[in-house]
């Protein structure tokens, strides 16, 4: 099974074109959505997990026309929106045993094992009475992971995860997708790079409501290896070198700022070769664009 | 700082749209607003724009709006928590202080602004085309601005304080809206509450204060006197503007920053233990999702308990039970009250007690529970975890719905404990569980039901939960509207008519078929609405609503199109069912078209009111009663006889008018020739074959039936009944002119180019002197009927029962009259119980008397306070004004779809409603079921002895001297506290409804239909003419009275061949009144305003 994004174009009332002719195929495993903020992926998203419509444009999911037969899509999604909100006073476990009620598991004894059997998985058994509103981010983040994977999801959507937890949090989190990409499609969107580096076998960048780049993080890397450079600078000197060279990035280190260039040929005066990251295919796709 | 906070405020306020919407209903509403707050309320010659009619219009809709005053006052720190701004804005170095003052006088001041729509709307209101100029003060501005100063802004203040507070410390929106519900309590408290002074004070609406304030004001006060801010409405503004104060202080006490941040630590401290990682593998189990019907079944009822729960789980819920189940705890303190006093608590009083006080809370859970319900998920913002699960939109919106109607029910059933409960503290232990249940599940449910479809609707279609409340406000009054102005037909009507009152007798009787039919088809109209809902139900972020309808439809399963599809076809069909018995079967009358037909009846046939007729002499009828099928046929004859000096060619016939009623033949003695020119008045000219000469009598005998088929859409018969059948002769064929048939109502009539009507002719009148009863087609007759009817039922009727037999499973009952009566009696039939007695007068050798009470077998509480109050009125009456003309007396009971009671020649109907039930404590109540019957007796005086002629004054022969003959025998019987308590509430009755009245009220000789005149007043004058000249006086007069003017054998009866009229009373108590006191009979009854009567 496999996920076709065709053409999908979207324009917002207010005249922004969140979606313009996008294109995508996405296959089982993990896939990376990067883009700065604004960029249109959590449009993609919603349009993906069947809340919000496309002006034109198709998707494909499996033989599931996914902007029409949207209670098909629905019975194989599983969904993470980057901000979610519980009913007050009520219990993990008993919301979850609730949306595992709207996904459809309706054996009752079917619906207590997988709820059990998730809050173990995300570890959140100790804590499953415990009422939902007194949760960490983090907590609240594996809650949102445990009720998307209620139906058993061929897809799986999570839009920006990550945003607000810890390291270590992160790591956990991360643990589980990975685990659950073995056998679905999961489209994670983000706008931090590390995290499509770690755990994406593809991905795309999106800027703009456009696809900007698509393919395999290690072959986009290797596409610019040895075309970074690096240099410390001053501060009054960044025009002239913004004039002068591709600068993709800039950052301070230790207050002074450190830009980052990308060339074709070596350079020297200063600059020194540095290894190729996916941070660096990233900033050359956005700042391109700029 | 605090001045910042209080422009970002009103800042904010004015981009909402809540806030213009608030502003044009109330505007909107306020142009009616008098109309509608006054509707059915009797203000007498107070003009519609008076000061006090402007402030209490003011106060009460400013009441029954509080809600909006909650909707706006308990956001603005709510607001703040709902959005999860707290964290932001709290961390701000912001003095609790600015912020509290800030948001208060912010929302303060467009609370203020939002409610001058009132005054807006209430000045152009006055100047409506629909306002009759007589009715109308001049414009004055100023009465616009004090009313709504000194009531509405004290009162909007308050209210501003209370939700604002709850709003702040609760942080529910619920919880706000239930203070609303308090606040109602409070005011139905203070109903409860005997000490005026202290009832003024503490209705937070103020209107019993205005009442207070004004209530010794005269006509022209009202008119003119603005409402200040003095005395009593002063007190009471005081006491809530300090208490708004201090609800403001406590909550500006109670609340604190800190609170919030509560929150985030519970945040931490959580977080903080889940440090260890699992590393095992866990393997996620195969679920089965299907998506069969069994599945959205099972998923409906998962739902619908989660939300059942979910509504539980608030306290506001609670504490509606809470103040609905001691409701009826403060309410019953006036329980099926007859005069002054209290009915036992029967389980129907109870339940319309229950009924009428619940109302509200209902209401309140209808539209905000509605609200919140479909906006639960938004409320959270869990919607996106929600809206992305395969369950379909149909499932979701029912079972809400369902969720709802089991509020509804939990509800009813804790009313009905706490009814029953009441009942238990009051020593009454008959329940009836289903009369309880029915009353609710009935009554009620289908009614709510049928409501919340609409609600939903609303909520869904408009996409905004205050919006959507308000266009369910809006929807229900333009139904309520509607109706007023004619438009009643069930097939349109949102949920058709209410269901008639129960009737202990009669149970729902025959309107229970019709009631069910028209529910029904509403029910399916409403699943319709709750199943195209669930096609525009927000899924998503879609809110557009032609998107929503776009996506909606492609989303709708075949299975639900086809419901339907099945469901249009039912309810066309079932409407197509009462279209056939409400329009084809039987006739559809709107208003309009009734008022029209009455004034075409009166421009057409008025010029034969007073042509020569002759007048029935013997009434012989056999009628057969089908309570089952409240049909019956009718067959005899009249004799008529020409009393004339000339002789008469044609009779005039007036069928009853009213459907099924079938004349089914006509017959004159020696023939006549019909004229048809008036048939559509079911008035029928006979021309006679030979003209009946004067002196003459002429038989004529007729044949009726009446078999009701199917149901109307209003104003069913209650007249035949499966058990209490109770009409009289009017059913019958009558002779001439009905005047009973013309239009009452002066503007109706105006509408129609008909001058106002003349209740009744001045006493000089030639014409009416002559008549005894309005329309007189008789001088008095022979009476004799046989009366077929169930096995089961007992038949009733004037006269001796000269044989009673049963025959064919049928009883049949024979009465004679054996003396002349008026030519008006009574048909009753009902499965009765009876109580007997026998009357023998201890003075004189008179033939004794057989007492007879028809009653309904479980209204046996009072029997023998009528049975007492029967001896002793005919002992009263038989020694002090004449002897008892007839050998028998009867009480029969009838159902409480009237609620009177009606002398006829030795019988009298009584209602159920009107003494049967009531619970008579001999220590602080007057007994009224004592003093109701000697009325009716006394009837038998002054109405069968005497006839009064039918003009001006008629009502003080008959009904004042039948209250004064009823207040000596209450005399006789019971102590003078009681007689001062029965007198001191005529004295209340009188002075109330005196300011009710639309016209100039008359001094009692000249009394036309003013009841308070001729009952209350009357019986104060009555009662002060016996202490100045004394009782034996009266009695005197009354006896020389009644012994001139019998309408059978009064000497100057004969002689004048007219009937008595008030004038010539007067002159039999001035003959028995010394000089010197003569002037206290003028007072009493030839001057509007007695100065004799304190």
């Amino acid at each position: 099974m496999e996920l076709t994004i065709d053409n999908l174009s979207k324009t917002y009332s207010n005249g922004i074109n969140a979606l313009q002719d996008v294109s995508l195929t996405i296959e089982k495993g993990m896939f990376g959505l990067l883009g700065p903020n604004g960029a249109g992926k959590s449009t993609l998203m919603r349009t993906l997990a069947t809340l919000q419509e496309a002006d034109h444009g198709a998707v494909t999911l499996g033989n599931i026309d996914v902007l029409n037969e949207k209670n098909e899509v629905r019975k194989i999604l599983g969904y993470l929106p980057q901000q979610f909100g519980v009913y007050p006073k009520i219990s993990a476990e008993v919301l979850l045993n609730h949306l595992a009620v709207l996904k459809g598991i309706t054996n009752k004894g079917e619906r207590k094992e997988i709820v059990h059997v998730l809050l173990h998985k995300t570890n959140l058994y100790h804590a499953r009475k415990q009422n939902l509103k007194g949760y960490s981010g983090g907590m609240k983040q594996r809650f949102g992971i445990a009720q998307a994977l209620l139906n058993n999801p061929k897809l799986l959507i999570v839009d920006e995860p990550t945003a607000g937890l810890d390291p270590s949090e992160r790591n956990r989190f991360y643990n589980l997708l990975s685990e659950i990409g073995e056998n679905t499609i999961v489209i994670l969107s983000t706008h931090i790079v590390e995290d499509v580096k770690e755990l994406c076998e593809h991905m795309a960048i999106i800027n703009q409501g456009q696809v900007v780049l698509k393919g395999k993080p290690l072959e986009l890397i290797d596409q610019i290896e040895g075309k970074i450079y690096q240099k410390t600078i001053h501060k009054n000197e960044l025009d002239v070198y913004k004039r002068e060279y591709r600068v993709i990035h800039e950052k301070l280190f230790l207050g002074k700022p450190v830009i980052q260039v990308m060339s074709d040929i070596e350079l020297d005066n200063g600059f020194t070769s540095v290894k190729a990251g996916l941070e660096d295919v990233y900033f050359t796709q956005i700042n391109n664009l700029n | 700082m605090w001045y910042e906070i209080l422009k970002f405020e009103l800042k904010y306020r004015i981009k909402r749209p809540e806030t213009y919407i608030f502003f044009m209903f109330l505007f909107l509403f306020s142009i009616v607003g008098v109309d509608f707050v006054f509707q059915g309320v009797e203000i007498g010659l107070v003009k519609k724009n008076a000061p006090i009619v402007i402030a209490k219009t003011m106060g009460a809709i400013t009441g029954i709006f509080m809600i909006m005053v909650s909707m706006i006052m308990g956001v603005p720190v709510l607001r703040d928590f709902q959005y999860d701004m707290e964290s932001l804005l709290f961390v701000n170095p912001i003095k609790k202080r600015d912020y509290i003052l800030g948001r208060f006088l912010g929302s303060f001041i467009i609370l203020t602004g939002i409610f001058s729509g009132v005054v807006l709307g209430m000045i152009l209101g006055a100047q409506m085309p629909w306002h009759d100029p007589i009715n109308m003060l001049d414009f004055n501005i100023m009465t616009y601005l004090q009313s709504f100063m000194v009531v509405v802004f004290p009162l909007l203040f308050f209210g501003a304080c209370l939700f604002f507070v709850s709003g702040m410390l609760s942080r529910k929106l619920l919880v706000v809206y239930t203070q609303g519900i308090f606040l109602f309590v409070v005011f139905l408290l203070t109903k409860a509450i005997k000490n005026e002074y202290l009832q003024a004070i503490l209705d937070p609406f103020s209107l019993t204060t205005l009442t207070q304030f004004t209530k010794d004001w005269s006509v022209v006060e009202r008119n003119s006197l603005g409402i200040t801010m003095t005395d009593v409405l002063l007190h009471n503004k005081l006491f809530w503007f300090a208490f708004g104060v201090v609800i403001l202080f406590f909550g500006y006490k109670r609340f604190s920053f800190s609170l919030l941040r509560k929150k985030v630590k519970n945040k931490n401290r959580l977080g903080a233990e889940s440090t260890e990682v699992s590393e095992e593998k866990i393997i996620v189990p195969k679920v089965n999702i299907h998506s069969n019907f069994k599945t959205h079944w099972n998923q409906f009822i998962g739902l619908s308990k989660f939300y059942t729960y979910s509504l539980f789980k608030e306290t506001s819920f609670w504490a509606i039970v809470i103040c609905g189940m001691i409701i009826i705890l403060i309410n019953s303190v006036n329980l099926g009250t007859v005069y002054g006093v209290n009915s036992y608590p029967t389980t129907y009083l109870i339940v319309e007690e229950l009924q009428e006080m619940s109302l509200y809370f209902f209401m309140i859970i209808l539209l905000f529970y509605s609200g919140e319900l479909i906006w639960k998920e938004r409320t959270s913002k869990i919607q996106l975890l929600c809206d992305s699960t395969s369950v379909l939109n149909v499932t979701v919106l029912c079972s809400k719905f369902f969720a709802l109607v089991c509020i509804y029910v939990v509800l009813m059933l804790s009313l009905i404990a706490s009814g029953i409960a009441f009942q238990i503290a009051k020593g009454y232990y008959q329940f009836e569980l289903d009369v309880y249940f029915f009353g609710f599940f009935l009554e009620i449910l289908p009614f709510l039901v049928l409501y919340t479809f609409i609600t939903f609707f609303f909520q869904v279609l408009s996409n905004n939960k205050f919006v959507g409340i308000f266009l369910a406000i809006i929807f229900f009054m333009i139904n309520i509207g509607a109706e007023a102005l004619g438009f009643q037909h069930n097939l349109y009507k949102f949920a058709g008519n209410p269901l008639q009152r129960y009737s202990e007798m009669n149970g729902y009787g025959h309107f229970l078929s019709s009631f069910l039919w028209v529910k029904t088809y509403w029910l399916t109209f409403g699943i319709l609405l709750l199943l195209m809902s669930s096609i525009w139900m927000l899924r998503g972020t879609e809110a557009n609503l032609f998107q929503r309808w776009k996506i909606g439809r492609t989303q709708v399963s075949k299975l639900q199109i086809n419901i339907m599809f099945g469901l249009v076809t039912v309810f066309m069909g079932i409407g197509a069912f009462i279209f056939y018995n409400t329009n084809m079967v039987n006739e559809y009358w709107s208003n309009t078209t009734e008022m029209a037909f009455r004034a075409q009846y009166e421009k057409k046939l008025k010029p034969f009111e007073y042509i020569l007729q002759p007048k029935i002499t013997e009434v012989n009828l056999n009628v057969e009663l089908y309570p089952k099928e409240r049909a019956y046929e009718a067959k005899g004859f009249y004799i008529l006889k020409n009393m004339h000096n000339t002789p008469i060619k044609e009779v005039h016939i007036q069928k009853s008018i009213a459907s099924h009623l079938q004349l089914d033949s006509i017959n004159f003695e020696g023939g006549a020739h019909k004229n048809s020119d008036y048939q559509e008045f079911d008035y029928t000219i006979y021309q006679l074959s030979k003209p009946l000469r004067a002196g003459d009598s002429i038989k004529m005998s007729f044949k009726q039936s009446y078999v009701p088929k199917g149901f109307e859409n209003h104003g069913e018969n209650t007249e035949v009944l499966e058990n209490g059948t109770f009409m009289n002769n009017q059913v019958f064929p009558t002779i001439g002119y009905n005047k009973k048939y013309e239009l009452r109502d002066t503007d109706s009539r105006n509408t129609y180019g008909l001058k106002p009507r003349i209740d009744k002719a001045d006493q000089e009148d030639e014409k009416e002197l002559g008549n005894v009863i309005s329309g007189g087609d008789s001088d008095g007759i022979n009476y004799e009927i046989v009366i077929g009817t169930e096995s089961n039922q007992l038949a009733i009727s004037s006269g001796a029962l000269l044989k009673e037999w049963k025959v064919n499973d049928r009883s049949y009952f024979h009465y004679k009259m054996n003396q002349p009566m008026l030519n008006f009696y009574a048909i009753v039939s009902g499965e009765y119980r009876v109580e007997r007695d026998v009357w023998q007068s201890s003075s004189t050798l008179s033939a004794p008397v057989d007492l007879e009470i028809y009653h309904h077998p479980g209204h046996s509480y009072n029997l023998d306070r009528m049975m007492a109050a029967m001896k002793s009125s005919l002992e009263y009456y038989s020694d002090n004004f004449s002897p008892y003309q007839y050998q028998q007396l009867r009480i029969m009971e009838f159902p409480r779809y009237e609620e009177y009671a009606q002398s006829f020649p030795n019988a009298i109907p009584f209602s159920e409603a009107m003494g049967f039930v009531l619970d008579i404590d001999d220590e602080k109540d007057v007994d009224m079921v004592f003093f109701i019957t000697a009325h009716e007796v006394a009837h038998q005086w002054f109405g069968m002895q005497v006839g009064a002629a039918n003009v001006k004054g008629r009502h003080l022969v008959l009904e004042t001297l039948s209250q004064y003959a009823a207040l000596m025998v209450l005399k006789n019987k019971y102590s003078e506290e009681k007689v001062d308590q029965f007198l001191e509430f005529q004295k209340e009755t009188y002075a109330r409804e005196q300011k009710k009245s639309k016209t100039e009220e008359p001094a009692l000789i000249k009394v036309e239909n003013q009841d308070y005149v001729y009952y209350n007043k009357g019986a104060l004058a009555m009662y002060a003419l016996q202490q100045h000249i004394g009782e034996d006086k009266i009695n005197l007069a009354l006896r020389r009275f009644i012994d001139d003017w019998n309408m059978y054998n009064g000497t100057i009866k004969k002689q004048t061949q007219r009937y008595a009229t008030s004038k010539d009373l007067l002159s039999y108590f001035r003959q028995v009144t010394p000089k010197e006191l003569q002037y206290v009979v003028t007072d009493l009854f030839e001057k509007a305003e007695s100065t004799k009567i304190p």
